[in-house]
């Protein structure tokens, strides 16, 4: 079952012509999970009665394999899913789609503005760094030098931004954004009526599926412990 | 239509009052689900309808404490809060894949949290772990325990313990307590148990002496949360302590709560050089 969510995913994601980036991303986060769980429940699963192969207090199972190859699936499908969908959207566009539907415009304030900030951010800590280094900072490999060094760079670029925001603030009050009511967007969703019925079927499905798996879930429990 | 141009952001009302009170509901019966519903058996794999819950439970929590809370929050502390999520991701980068298990990526929240209060903190720490998300989805089922780092930040400097700085740690590490306890199951129900770096040292550390699953992880999420909040407790208040007065003084909770000591005396040296290395 997660298989066919990940080949629906990865066509989603090949359909919108984002396949690579979406891959590279979910590669960066699967990869390391997949070898941890591998590490922790491969060798050391207590529970496990099949034993493959032993290392000393390290254990191969067959359980354990099973355990971590069904989380790791599990966990692949959820981070396709949702990478497929980040790597396409754009963000005015969801800031427009979401201010439409009524969430609260400062939400559509506070993703597009951090997703906007985190690239720069970057390029200003090398610059802070390029700086502290012309001013004579080497980074010494213990573990104080360390602290001095991430110390110099940390402070000047937390000031720095934290100042931005006390200035934005005033701007951004001036531009009404405390102020309730509708907002206009430059920026139109592309929609169609095909598209509008597909939401809704896929929205009803989930539903359905979330209540059936959940009721159950719940009454079993609440059952069980009285 | 006669607005003014100076009007005040819409301040807290009973609807509102309501939503987030739901959402706290929400956060505290999704918890209870799962701690009740602890999968004793893991060999028969991971158990879906838990993880279903637990995505539902909390996600339904952040939307209603989203309704909540955001619209109430000033501009003062909306323009402050993508800094702190970046801040989070850069500075959670920053420590990286070092083998100490700590990671570092709360210290933007507890930030806000200082200088803005509760209900910015736990709202910064919904946001963080969702803006996360787009680069690393992963941590998505974990905003329920950010949610409460921020809350407890703004609790604890409403106290006035950042106030009295010799607190902090201490705060940190009751903090680190809580987050444990909030991320532990998460992490068992919905990852079933895996987590990357030291912390999945220490768990398989602990399931090769032979310990349960659920045992191994909660050990893993204590050992690792609570240097980790002490470290980011300290360090926020550090940070806070470095800002110049024109930044913090701007927080209308910074001011009503005297969060940082030296506010009320004016013409301290330490205070107007505290950014030496800006």
């Amino acid at each position: 079952m997660w298989l066919a969510v990940l080949a629906a995913s990865l066509g989603a994601a090949a359909a919108g012509r984002v396949l690579g980036k979406a891959v590279t991303a979910a590669l960066v986060v699967v990869v390391p999970f997949a070898l941890w769980a591998l590490a922790i429940h491969g060798l050391f699963f207590p529970e496990g009665r099949t034993v493959l192969a032993a290392f000393g207090p390290a254990r191969v199972t067959a359980e354990g394999l099973a355990y971590a190859g069904g989380i790791v699936l599990r966990t692949a499908a959820l981070v396709v899913v949702m990478l497929a969908f980040s790597t396409w959207v754009e963000v005015p566009v969801l800031r427009a789609a979401l201010v439409r539907r009524g969430v609260p415009a400062q939400l559509g304030y506070v993703l597009s503005t951090a997703l906007g900030l985190a690239s720069t951010v970057a390029e200003r800590l090398e610059r802070i760094r390029e700086a502290q280094e012309a001013r004579g900072l080497v980074v010494r490999q213990s573990l104080p030098g360390r602290i001095v060094a991430a110390r110099l760079q940390v402070v000047p670029l937390v000031l720095q931004l934290v100042d931005e925001a006390g200035e934005r603030a005033p701007a951004l009050e001036a531009r009404g954004q405390a102020l309730p009511g509708r907002r206009t967007s430059y920026v139109d969703e592309p929609d169609s009526r095909a598209q509008r019925a597909l939401r809704w079927v896929l929205a009803v499905a989930s539903l359905a599926v979330v209540v059936s798996v959940m009721v159950p879930a719940v009454a079993g429990v609440l059952g069980g412990g009285r | 239509m006669s607005h003014q141009l100076t009007v005040d952001a819409p301040r807290r009302s009973p609807l509102r009052t309501f939503l987030t009170i739901l959402g706290v509901a929400a956060v505290v019966a999704t918890y209870a689900f799962l701690i009740v519903s602890e999968p004793a058996d893991v060999v028969n794999g991971p158990s879906a309808s838990s993880a279903l819950v637990a995505l539902v439970g909390f996600g339904l929590a952040m939307v209603l404490l989203f309704a909540g809370i955001l619209p109430t929050l000033p501009t003062t502390t909306l323009a402050l809060i993508p800094v702190a999520l970046v801040l989070n991701i850069v500075l959670g980068q920053f420590v990286g894949s070092t083998l100490v298990p700590i990671y570092l990526d709360s210290i933007g929240t507890v930030l806000v949290g200082y200088l803005a209060g509760p209900s910015a903190g736990a709202t910064t720490g919904l946001l963080s772990n969702l803006v996360w998300s787009f680069f690393n989805p992963s941590v998505l089922p974990f905003a329920a325990g950010a949610a409460a780092i921020g809350a407890l930040a703004g609790l604890s400097a409403r106290l006035g313990i950042v106030r009295r700085f010799y607190l902090v740690p201490i705060a940190g590490l009751v903090t680190g307590f809580v987050a444990a306890a909030i991320a532990a199951p998460i992490a068992v129900i919905v990852f079933g148990g895996t987590a990357t770096g030291a912390t999945g040292a220490i768990i398989a550390l602990f399931r090769a002496a032979g310990e349960g699953l659920v045992q191994s992880v909660t050990t893993g999420a204590f050992t690792s949360d609570l240097p980790d909040k002490l470290v980011t407790f300290s360090v926020a208040a550090a940070l806070a302590y470095a800002l110049p007065r024109r930044s913090t003084q701007r927080f209308e909770f910074v001011r009503r709560y005297r969060v940082l000591a030296g506010a009320k005396r004016t013409g301290e040296p330490a205070d107007s050089k505290a950014a030496p290395a800006a």
